[in-house]
């Protein structure tokens, strides 16, 4: 606030001027709390997501070890080398994601979705991956898809741990079900962070700069305004005071005239001189005009 | 009449070997080296324990840090050494006999070099990937073959294999079928052979193996039938892949290749001795697999066939002790660098 | 306040990591190559250089098919600066446990900086 004390917009001041500023500092403020509540709504929700990225971090450890664990049994079960086959079986992507957008607080946050696919390329729609774990019929229709792909990966192990090896399937396909769900969490929670410091900086500038400045802009004017008003004041002042005094001089020649009219047969030069000088008064009394 | 046959001429040909593979079984870890192992809190201990057996001279050069799949790896090269110092050492029949037993690694080669051409990758990089133990001479020069049409003509009709795949397989199944049923295929012609094979062998020889081979059949055969459950396999198509040896063979196939559910094929197995056990065991003990009761029985009669001399079981008998040693060896690493103490017991011991 | 609206464009997963990971979540059916060969997965030996690593995570980050890097927390470890100064939303990179390694989350450029914002310290 010190530091912008006597920064303001290089204005002429006047009322006009002063009326726009003044419409400016309004809007600043209005912009300043709105952009203040939305920073504190995504704040919110950030907070909200960074415990759940920190949730499923853990979980991710625990469903991942799983999955190795189960490959582990598969591997004793029928050797190592069926590894090899099914790297070398890898075709068509079977698990795709597919995302639709959602709207926070004006920010675009995507929702990822499972998508399988079988083997004629047709696109399987699974529920928005959160509701996996939560949805009875969801599961029971994923379950029952699955066995419709990889048909490859199926039939490995046809003669040896193919129980095994679906086992590890499944549990891999779980734990990319949870990684999926956590990209879309940390992919969130990376939109929203970048929002919620876009917004401050916003609220910041706002707040520190724009209406500090807005603001001594408007004392300037008015101080600036209040100063000419004050010499317009004092001018009017010291014409009023000359024109009482003139007025006064005025009246005291007047009842000079009267008295010298009164006693002008007497004397006749005095009342030749005391013409002369009115005279000379009405000319400077014009000349002061001019002058102010 | 015929065991006295091979008492008075096995020892001519192949005493020396048969003394050479029972030598290396004694050298298979015992309970107490798994105790051991399990007890290990890195891999690093493992190697430590390790070097105190017959795999210490594959480990001990290799650099740290290790994973559970060098450590495996290692193993495997040991197996593959001793193995071929054996054939080495064989005369017919018995280099023939020990060349059937590495058919089924030549026939994974063989699938996985399919399927690499297929999907048109670099082959020299799958070549490494290739189990030894089934490498053929033509293999090195697999890599000028760039599609399945030249492999079958140009690779496939030098090895042994071919037979099987003339038999089995049309040329225009290599692109069409799916490569897991040719695997398949192969293997049932394979066993089927090999059963043959041993046959026209005889004497305790022909005894002892065909009872393996018949477990191994049947044990495909349920797997198959278990395994194609609720896959887009037709019931044909499942029937065309079971050998048609070993004891289920034939009532008990037809049923399997009718069976729609594991209760179904359940209620088949519990008319033969045998399974009903193994499925008994199964259920009995908690953590345990149909799958893993097979390879309990498999150690069984591989360690049986230890229990009679003049005959080559005891070649395939060690085989497939030392892989079971490697798996439980991978498995028991997994478990340690995953620690995942629960279930680091669920290795099958040997002796 | 909230509105939806629906992108029919399907993206990929894509996975860097040692061969088991891989070789899992190409059985849960990630995996894909396209005309190019280009794979949308890495297999990370022990001898793979890391500017081949390096290359990969740029490759992936910035196609426009994937929409989610899994990426192994040993193999992150190796290009930690790549990862760390990696802050588009999209494609989301996830680092994961590898079997051979125990999980430190306190590493994941994800959670350290979601501690420093909750002011769990760094």
């Amino acid at each position: 606030m010190a530091s912008a004390a006597g920064d303001r917009l290089n204005v002429v001041p006047s009322r006009m001027t002063l009326t726009q500023i003044k419409g400016r500092l309004a809007g600043a403020n209005k912009g300043h709390s709105m952009l203040k509540k939305k920073s504190d709504a995504l704040t919110v929700r950030l907070r909200s997501i960074l415990k759940q990225v920190l949730e499923k971090k853990n979980l991710t450890g625990d469903v991942c070890r799983e999955a190795l664990i189960s490959l582990a049994v598969a591997k004793y079960i029928v050797g190592e080398d069926f590894k090899l086959h099914i790297m070398e079986n890898v075709d068509k992507s079977s698990l795709k994601v597919s995302f639709h957008s959602e709207n926070i607080a004006g920010v675009t946050i995507p929702v990822f979705e499972k998508v399988s696919v079988d083997d004629d390329g047709t696109e399987y729609y699974g529920e928005s991956v959160k509701d996996i774990s939560g949805n009875g019929v969801s599961k029971e229709i994923s379950e029952g898809l699955s066995n419709k792909f990889h048909s490859y990966v199926s039939l490995s192990g046809l003669s040896k741990g193919g129980q095994q090896i679906a086992t590890c399937g499944e549990n891999f396909r779980k734990a990319a079900d949870t990684l999926i769900s956590l990209a879309e969490l940390q992919t969130s929670f990376t939109l929203l962070d970048e929002a919620v410091k876009i917004t401050n900086r916003r609220v910041n500038a706002l707040e520190n700069v724009v209406i500090p400045r807005l603001e001594n802009t408007v004392a300037y004017i008015i101080s600036e305004l209040d100063e000419l008003e004050r010499e317009e004041f004092f001018r009017l002042k010291l014409v009023q005071n000359w024109k009482e005094r003139e007025s006064k001089n005025a009246q005291q020649l007047r009842e000079q005239l009267e008295r010298t009219r009164q006693g002008f047969s007497s004397f006749e030069m005095d009342s030749y001189e005391t013409k002369e000088r009115l005279v000379e008064g009405l000319a400077s009394n014009d000349d002061s005009d001019i002058i102010f | 009449m015929e065991d006295i046959r091979d008492l008075i001429g096995f020892n001519v040909d192949d005493g020396y070997i048969e003394a050479l593979v029972r030598g290396y079984k004694s050298s298979l870890l015992s309970s107490v080296d798994y105790v051991n192992l399990t007890q290990c809190e890195t891999l690093e201990d493992v190697r430590m324990h390790l070097n105190g057996t017959e795999y210490s001279v594959v480990l001990q050069d290799e650099p740290s840090p290790l994973t559970a799949s060098i450590i495996a790896e290692k193993c495997s090269v040991k197996l593959v050494s001793d193995f071929q110092y054996i054939r080495s050492q064989s005369t017919n029949p018995l280099t023939k006999f020990l060349d059937y037993l590495t058919y089924p690694y030549m026939i994974d080669n063989l699938v996985l070099l399919v399927t690499g051409t297929l999907h048109e990758r670099d082959i020299g990089e799958l070549l490494e990937k290739c189990n030894t133990l089934g490498s053929f001479p033509a293999m090195s020069t697999l890599s000028i073959v760039s599609t399945p049409e030249e492999l079958y003509r140009e690779i496939l009709v030098d090895t042994p294999l071919a037979p099987y795949f003339a038999e089995c397989v049309s040329f225009d199944d290599l692109t069409e079928t799916n490569i897991e049923i040719i695997r398949n295929i192969l293997y049932k012609a394979y066993l089927e052979d090999f059963y043959q094979f041993c046959c026209s062998l005889g004497g305790t020889t022909e005894k002892i193996m065909c009872e393996i081979l018949q477990f191994e059949a049947d044990r495909r055969i349920i797997n198959i039938t278990l395994n194609s459950l609720g896959s887009k396999l037709s019931r044909e198509a499942r029937e065309n892949l079971y050998p048609s040896i070993g004891s289920l063979v034939p009532e008990g196939t037809l049923k399997l290749s009718r069976a729609e559910d594991v209760q179904s094929v359940n209620s088949v197995l519990e008319s033969y001795d045998l399974f009903r056990r193994l499925l008994q065991y199964s259920t009995d003990s908690p953590g345990k697999s149909l799958e893993d009761s097979f390879i309990e029985y498999e150690v069984q009669l591989s360690k049986k066939t230890f229990e009679q001399q003049f005959h080559y079981g005891v070649f395939y008998g060690f085989l497939k002790l030392r892989e079971q040693e490697i798996r439980n060896i991978l498995w028991i690493c997994e478990c340690i660098s995953q620690r995942h103490r629960t279930g680091i017991g669920n290795y099958v011991t040997i002796f | 306040m909230q509105s939806q609206t629906k992108t029919k464009r399907t993206k990929l997963l894509s996975v860097i990591g040692d061969e088991d990971t891989v070789c899992g979540f190409l059985l849960a059916g990630i995996g894909e190559v396209n005309q190019h060969k280009e794979s949308n997965y890495f297999v990370v030996k022990k001898d793979t250089p890391v500017s081949a690593i390096e290359e990969t995570f740029k490759r992936f980050t910035s196609s426009e098919d994937i929409a989610v890097v899994i990426i192994n927390q040993h193999v992150a470890e190796k290009i930690r600066d790549l990862v760390y100064s990696y802050r588009a939303p999209i494609p989301a990179v996830l680092e994961i446990p590898s079997k051979d390694q125990p999980y430190d989350l306190s590493q994941d450029s994800t959670v350290k900086r979601v501690r420093q914002m909750l002011g769990l310290g760094a």
